[in-house]
């Protein structure tokens, strides 16, 4: 069946989509200032076994063939080792890409569970207070910094009032951490039933998602309030108008058409906070991918930089597709 | 004509106001009655405020247009006047419309046979069972080939025949007192167009509906209509039987868009005034006159009222063409 | 004497990505047209006239047959904008809304070719005058745009575009479906007009029969790019042989209530699509008299009077239907008698 067959021809794409990204970053990341070999050994240390050092790394080699070593690396599954972790990056992503997605995902669905229904409410009435207060979340939550409403949340909730445990990773130190299931610590901690680290995590969680909820609903407010405006003044919400079928369910039917627009932009920020949820991540020190992946740019420290790109790309890839899936589902037009 | 009027239009108008111009009236002063059963078609070209005229029995007269006079009565009840709720149960049961181009107008997301399947379901209290049903045999009674298939069709999937005739069962479903067609075949080929209106016409007779068939072909009236009113500006011009009309029409626009069948290209120069000649008349002044190869003096001071004539035709001039040839 | 046109067996196969199948959208039309001659090509949606058309400007490429111009053969694709080409061939599409730049003034829109023929300034606006006489163009609509003109003023100005370069032919591809009917008949009458005046050919693309009547010298009925009959004019609409053209005919409307479509024969279903058609005549799956032999065979054309060709085996037996489509003979003259009175 042909649907099997896109599937089966998206995935391939993946391959030379995935050699084109790691090619250009690459070369971008080798423009990075900064010797590695300095800030491994020190200011102090002399030119001979500075050179000897990158020589081992293999720094002196021309670009492309490093970049060919490198490419065969990560064919092999290999991409090489941090020097700051003294680890192999897949290692070191393994432990911290959970943690990230854990954060954005949450972050992602508070953000539509605000940004949705503020959305279709403002759509519907042109006037009165709801339609105003969503007017100016939505050029608000556009404004803010994220870094800076982190702040904001943590000195009015932890510093002030003290509901919130100190913004310190994901889970307190003295608790244990349930066994991995899905990665999110919260998730694991309801399957295994350990309420300690439960509401450790979760007092953890809480923060940082209301962050990026609070500020990604601003433009999932935006798009769903004008493509639902757009749907409701469509022709064939006329023609129902005219055919007599209630408001709700013709309010329905136009939801219904706006949604592949609205699922495009979730899908959109959903790939930008694997690597833009990184100052929430540093406020919070959240431990997560993003953070790990800034590090080694600030020490020069390519292998991770690298890494982080190769897993945020096939990950990217995997949404989109899902989403290309998803307007399968939704759009029959598409199967034609 | 005896029995209450299905539809009663008196002395409308419609205008649609803007902040620094004179508000455009689409309409203006309209009288139209049609008695239950009766097919009368409204002929039009384009900006001509039929489809105003459409949307105004309706009551959903898009904003910022609003009735500045008179009123238009469906079954007795104003329907602009009405709450949302209470004239949403009236349309699509009691007063249904056939739209053009269908295949833009109806749900793109949902199946062909759902869309029909919803009107028995929300307004006739069917279970969504009894629904499907019924719409199945619409689609069977709109000779769709092959119904059970085409029930799970999409719009995008059907021809343009095949779309109309969805609109059509849509239409007809709940069994309308009134159906609105609007332009309803334009767009479809000749041999399609024929079919789509036999159809209509063998369906609204066995319903018993009257229909208000509005289009921009005379040739089609001919055929489907018992009575036929042109509209020129906003108003009726002329309003007569189908046999006594087309026999001898009064108003010269009536004759012109016959004119435009006729394979004499000097008959049809006769009737159409050259593009320079076509000075804008005064506000006050038959609106026609500009484009009117018959008119006076008196066309351009004084408007004409609709008028009854000796041929039982209503005519909207001062000097109609005479009766007898 | 020498055609101006020569189209050969023109077949045009459009291959559906990924499907391995083809849309067949002309399968071997063939057909002349001398010099000053109006042509129809009428069918429905699905027909093929559009892409005949096409073709024949150059704008999309044949899959096989010949198109001759002027004697000369033209190659695949380029030559309508060769220089020894340029402007003998012009065309006049569907929505003139669409096919004039709002951004430009009409004088401008209608001397345009005229630049790329080389022609200086003066002359070109000299010329763009002249034609927007002979079109009935108020003088002040050279200076306005195109959205400030009605609609059948639109066309007027793209047929204008069209004949300004004196074209020895013209393709006009439904150039009256976008109008309303009086404008319909005004564009009827100004291309009559210019015929008689400059001698351009015509070949007119349409599914508006009643345009047809007035303003060709013959007539091609396609059917999935097949033309099943040709005939001039008159003899077309008096006496079709063909079951298509029967039905067609019999389809058209005219004003008049006591006109009714009598006919004996009636086309049911609609047009199949154009993909993998089966052998034999196309319109063997709806005609009422098609056999075995129909169903195997295509028909040649065949002739049945001056200039008359009809594609049918069965052709004899629709010429004994009493389903003479007279009626627009007979609507002529009464609608002559009413037209005759009371003009001012």
């Amino acid at each position: 069946m042909h649907l099997l067959r896109y599937i089966g021809r998206r995935i391939l794409f993946v391959i030379p989509q995935l050699f084109g990204i790691i090619l250009v970053s690459f070369f971008l990341v080798k423009l990075i200032p900064g010797d590695p070999a300095v800030m491994m050994l020190g200011p102090t240390a002399s030119e001979e076994s500075l050179h000897d050092l990158r020589d081992k790394m293999g720094f002196t080699k021309p670009l492309i063939s490093q970049f060919v070593r490198y490419l065969h690396d990560v064919v092999r599954g290999d991409l090489g080792t941090s020097w700051q972790t003294t680890q192999p990056v897949t290692e070191d992503l393994f432990q911290r890409f959970p943690a990230t997605l854990e954060l954005i995902t949450f972050g992602l669905l508070l953000a539509i569970a605000i940004g949705f229904p503020l959305g279709i409410a403002a759509a519907r009435l042109k006037r009165g207070p709801v339609r105003k207060f969503a007017d100016y979340y939505g050029l608000l939550a556009g404004a803010m910094p994220d870094f800076w409403l982190a702040l904001v949340l943590i000195y009015v909730f932890y510093t002030k009032l003290n509901w919130i445990p100190a913004p310190l990773g994901r889970i307190d130190m003295a608790v244990v951490p349930p066994p991995t299931v899905t990665g999110s610590l919260v998730i694991d901690s309801l399957l295994a039933g350990d309420l300690d680290a439960l509401s450790s995590s979760f007092g953890h969680l809480i923060l940082p998602v209301l962050t990026l909820g609070l500020i990604n609903a601003g433009p999932i407010l935006k798009m769903t309030q004008s493509t639902v405006e757009r749907t409701l003044a469509s022709d064939f919400v006329r023609y129902a108008e005219m055919c007599g079928l209630p408001r709700r369910v013709v309010l329905r039917q136009a939801i219904r058409a706006a949604l592949p627009s609205i699922v495009t932009i979730v899908s959109v920020l959903y790939g930008f906070l694997i690597g833009g949820a990184v100052l929430v991540e540093i406020v919070f020190s959240w431990g997560g991918a993003g953070q790990y992946a800034v590090q080694g740019v600030l020490n020069a420290d390519v292998n991770p930089v690298l890494g982080f790109v190769v897993f945020s790309a096939v990950l990217s890839l995997i949404i989109y597709l899902l989403v290309d899936l998803l307007y399968f589902a939704l759009d029959p037009r598409m199967r034609g | 004509m005896s029995g209450r009027a299905i539809l009663d239009v008196a002395d409308l108008w419609v205008g649609f106001p803007s902040y620094r111009q004179a508000t455009q009236h689409a309409l203006r002063g309209i009288d139209m009655r049609i008695a239950p059963g009766e097919m009368i078609g409204l002929v039009g070209e384009s900006g001509s405020g039929k489809t105003t005229l459409a949307r105004a029995v309706m009551g959903l007269v898009p904003p910022p247009g609003v009735i500045e006079r008179g009123h238009v009565l469906f079954g007795g009840r104003n329907l602009a006047a009405l709450g949302d709720e209470e004239r949403r149960k009236v349309l699509g049961r009691e007063l249904a419309m056939v739209i053009p181009n269908p295949r833009a107008e109806l749900n793109p997301v949902q199946t062909v046979g759902r869309q029909i399947s919803n009107i028995a379901f929300y307004h006739l209290g069917a279970t969504r069972k009894e629904a499907d049903r019924i719409a199945l045999d619409m689609l069977r009674a709109v000779r769709i080939p092959d119904p059970e298939r085409r029930f799970a069709a999409y719009p995008h999937e059907l021809s343009g025949g095949m779309a109309q005739r969805v609109v059509i069962a849509i239409a007809l479903v709940c069994s309308p007192k009134l159906v609105i067609s609007d332009d309803a075949t334009s767009g479809l080929d000749v041999t399609v167009q024929a079919q789509v209106l036999d159809l209509l016409q063998t369906m609204v007779r066995e319903k018993g509906a009257a229909t208000l068939f509005i289009t921009r072909d005379i040739a089609i009236t001919a055929h489907f209509c018992t009575r036929i009113a042109v509209i020129y500006a906003g108003e009726i011009v002329e309003i007569a039987e189908t046999r006594s009309f087309f026999a001898r029409p009064r108003h010269p626009y009536s004759i012109m868009l016959l004119a435009a069948f006729s394979h004499n290209p000097a008959l049809r120069a006769k009737w159409t005034r050259s593009e320079e000649s076509r000075r804008a008349t005064a506000a006050g002044g038959c609106a026609f006159a500009a484009r009117c190869v018959r008119r006076q003096p008196r066309c351009e001071q004084e408007a004409p009222p609709l008028r009854p004539s000796a041929t039982g035709h209503e005519v909207r001039c001062h000097f109609p063409v005479e009766a007898a040839a | 004497m020498t055609a101006m046109l020569d189209v050969q067996n023109l077949v045009k196969r459009f291959p559906l990505a990924g499907t391995g199948k083809v849309v067949q959208a002309v399968n071997g039309v063939s057909f002349t047209i001398a010099r000053g001659e109006t042509l129809s090509l009428v069918g429905e949606s699905g027909s093929g006239k559009t892409t005949v058309g096409r073709c024949i400007l150059g704008l999309i490429d044949a899959t096989a047959g010949d198109i001759e111009f002027d004697g000369k053969r033209m190659g695949r694709g380029r030559d309508i904008r060769s220089k020894v080409l340029r402007g003998r061939i012009q065309l006049v599409f569907q929505e003139p809304a669409e096919s004039l730049d709002p951004r430009i003034r009409v004088g401008e829109t209608l001397a345009e070719p005229l630049r790329h023929l080389g022609i200086g300034r003066a002359d070109r606006e000299k010329r763009a005058r002249e034609v927007a006489e002979h079109l009935g163009l108020p003088a002040r609509a050279l200076d306005q745009f195109p959205p400030e003109l009605s609609a059948g003023l639109q066309q007027r100005v793209g047929i204008g575009r069209a004949i300004i370069t004196r074209p020895e032919l013209v393709i006009l591809d439904e150039p009256t479906s976008a109008l309303d009917p009086t404008a319909r008949a005004e564009i009827v009458d100004l291309l009559i007009r210019l015929q008689a005046e400059f001698g351009t050919a015509y070949l007119l693309i349409t599914h508006d029969l009643s345009t047809v009547r007035f303003v060709s010298h013959r007539v091609a009925v396609l059917y999935l790019g097949t033309i099943v009959e040709e005939a001039p004019s008159e003899a077309l609409f008096a006496r079709p042989l063909h079951p298509y053209s029967v039905g067609l005919l019999a389809s058209v409307l005219l004003p008049d209530p006591t006109l009714t479509h009598t006919s004996a024969l009636r086309l049911e279903g609609e047009i199949p699509s154009p993909i993998d058609l089966p052998p034999g005549c196309p319109l063997a799956g709806r005609c009422p008299f098609a056999d075995t032999r129909c169903h195997a065979e295509r028909p040649a054309p065949v002739a049945v009077g001056p200039q008359h060709f009809v594609s049918c085996f069965h052709h004899q037996k629709i010429a004994a239907l009493d389903s003479t489509i007279d009626n627009f003979a007979r609507f002529q003259e009464e609608s002559t008698k009413l037209l005759s009175v009371g003009a001012g």
